[in-house]
């Protein structure tokens, strides 16, 4: 394929709320991220998407710290996050799940969901012995919203579960429902319906499209085409690294490079 | 069929606590017994209580560091003589530093230097994958034994430092039961203590990045800054019960800090139910009773005939257990079974709501999708 093939995404959005420009990152030899430049603009889902290998985990370990990059910037809200620690940058709004739902062991899903707030009070020993009130006051509200946020996402009857018994696809809502917990201006899924059984994925599509309704921006990761073309708008597709195109769902399935990157590229 | 148990606020959860509870009941009972009938010396049980009380300390500390939070410590020995080696130098009369202080400022100087050593060996590990602090912490063990042994004019070396004042000497109790009261005080003061940090916010971050640190980072909680936390306090619980020691012993050596101190403590953690804080007080109480009871096999006739000399074959009683532990009950004898959730705010709350009245209908008005 030719370098001019790949147009890059859409740049110059209004309200970005996340933004990459030139971001770079190479495992030895192999260029993982290379020169990406994208925008997340406020209030959307925007989607990712592109084949295996297309560098979208890599990215979105670059975008949120867990992977050092080569070079480029992160933005959120304006400010530049590239040299901050992964929570640091979940304090500044910018949130993600995992791709495999982790599993943890020995808690409960209400203990799992009440990890989820922001800095608590009670996470300094300090205040468990000299504002036990606040302490108090702070748990019994997260506890309050945890299970609310269950209720909504009809999960609210494995609130006693052990998290270790859910089934994967319940896992990924209580995590869905725990990063938005976080309070967090982007919210970023990692394939948030891989692996779940078809009903559980249409009910994780609702409640992202409800949760959007309200104001929620996501970056979403997905290789289900059906379910990231119905939900998100923009979509950004990414090849070998590098930022094909963005466009409408429309747009994107009938790119003739985007079906080319997916079909294997048998040349021109 | 969990939920009335996972809430359950209760001591005893299941019958085999239960039975547990039971056969430290009647051990005790025993005990009492034995001395009672003079079988057994009260100085001698008094001096197991100690000891008892300072495995449970140790235990408690490692607890902190391996059961909440998942940090490999295998210098547990280095701490706790540190702990002791502070207490002995500032203390006692004849020590090279010759200061005689109170042993109240040995026990802060305890305090001090554990807490420091946490933290020098903390700031290069605990960024890393848990496996350094791992490796680190082994050679620590073996640093701060060799320093102690070869810096003779601060800390007498191999001769070690003798004539540590006992505590409390104007108590009306004999030296033996005072310091039995003091380790058991200490005891309770440092349960309580985690208790309360352990069942909070604080403890349940903990919780989740001994299961998965990647998650806690991406929910924004600074890993390292808990994993230090829990590793000074961890250590410093571990310091004091070193001071403790050199007031129980009056007398230390750097022969006393070698690594065996170290498995015991990680055996006591285990065998107890790893993260289960009553677990670390009767996994010691356990590991105290196989390594001291062992000395007195050879005294019963039954075995005595049979000419073997069973008292050095203790480590393997304590290898054999902990098979039959791992066999019969793999998360050890009291697994923690409390939700970490603030006490205070749980009551009204979990119970208001136990119905979980979203589901089945919520489920039904969105089936449309």
């Amino acid at each position: 394929m030719d370098g001019d093939v790949y147009e890059g995404a859409n740049l110059g959005k209004d309200d970005a709320v996340l933004k990459t420009s030139g971001l770079e990152k190479a495992f030895g030899g192999l260029v993982a991220t290379d020169d990406v430049s994208f925008e997340v603009e406020r209030g959307t889902i925007t989607g990712m998407i592109g084949p295996n290998g297309a560098g979208k985990s890599t990215l979105f370990n670059l975008v949120s710290g867990f992977y050092e990059n080569d070079a480029g910037r992160v933005m959120v809200n304006g400010e530049d996050v590239t040299d901050l620690e992964p929570y640091e940058r979940a304090r500044k709004g910018l949130v993600r799940t995992f791709q495999t739902p982790r599993r943890l062991e020995g808690m409960s899903v209400r203990e799992a969901m009440l990890v989820g707030p922001g800095p608590q009070a009670g996470e300094s020993i300090f205040s468990l012995f000299f504002s036990a009130d606040e302490v108090t006051r702070e748990e019994r509200a997260n506890i309050k919203q945890a299970r609310e946020l269950l209720e909504r996402f009809e999960i609210a009857h494995l609130i006693d579960q052990p998290s270790t018994e859910l089934s994967g696809g319940q896992l990924k809502l209580v995590e869905l429902a725990r990063a938005f917990t976080t309070n967090p201006d982007i919210l970023l899924l990692d394939e948030p319906v891989a692996g779940v059984n078809p009903t559980l994925a249409n009910d994780i599509k609702r409640f992202i499209r409800e949760l959007n309704e309200e104001g929620q921006t996501f970056l979403i990761i997905e290789h289900d085409m059906p379910f990231i073309m119905d939900l998100a708008d923009p979509i950004i597709v990414l090849d070998q690294g590098k930022v094909l195109m963005e466009g409408t769902p429309e747009e994107v399935q009938t790119d003739e490079r985007v079906i080319e990157a997916y079909l294997g590229g048998a040349g021109p | 069929m969990s939920v009335t148990s996972w809430v359950n606020e209760t001591v005893v959860r299941d019958p085999t606590e239960r039975r547990i509870f039971t056969i430290l009941g009647i051990v005790t009972a025993l005990l009492v017994v034995g001395v009672l009938t003079g079988v057994i010396g009260i100085r001698f049980l008094l001096f197991q209580v100690s000891l008892v009380g300072m495995y449970a300390l140790l235990s408690l500390g490692l607890n902190v560091q391996w059961g909440y939070a998942g940090l490999i410590n295998f210098s547990v020995a280095a701490f706790w003589g540190l702990g002791a080696y502070s207490a002995a130098l500032l203390t006692a009369p004849n020590s090279p530093l010759g200061l005689d202080l109170h042993p109240a400022f040995g026990f802060l100087a305890a305090i001090v230097v554990s807490a420091l050593v946490a933290i020098l060996i903390g700031i290069p590990t605990l960024r890393l994958r848990e496996d350094y602090l791992a490796i680190a912490s082994l050679g620590l063990a073996e640093v701060i034994r060799v320093i102690i042994l070869n810096e003779r004019q601060w800390t007498a070396g191999s001769s070690g430092i003798s004539g540590i004042p006992s505590l409390l000497e104007w108590l009306p109790l004999t030296s033996a039961a005072t310091t039995a009261s003091v380790v058991v005080v200490l005891g309770i003061v440092v349960f309580l203590f985690l208790r309360r940090v352990h069942r909070s916010p604080w403890g349940r971050v903990l919780r989740t990045i001994r299961s998965d640190e990647d998650l806690a980072k991406a929910l924004g909680k600074n890993t390292y800054q808990f994993k230090m936390q829990a590793f000074v306090v961890g250590s410093v619980i571990m310091g004091i019960a070193g001071a403790f020691y050199a007031h129980l012993n009056l007398y230390i050596d750097p022969s006393d800090l070698v690594p065996l101190t170290t498995f015991y403590i990680w055996i006591a953690v285990i065998l107890g139910g790893t993260g289960s804080n009553r677990g670390a007080v009767v996994g010691a109480a356990v590991v105290i009773a196989i390594r001291e009871g062992t000395r007195f096999l050879n005294d019963v006739p039954a075995i005595n005939t049979l000419g073997l000399d069973l008292a050095p074959l203790r480590l393997l009683f304590v290898g054999i257990l902990i098979i039959l532990i791992m066999r019969f009950r793999q998360d050890g004898l009291l697994p923690p079974k409390d939700e970490l959730i603030w006490p205070a705010a749980k009551d009204k709350t979990t119970a208001a709501g136990g119905g979980g009245s979203g589901g089945p209908n919520a489920q039904a008005e969105g089936g449309d999708d």
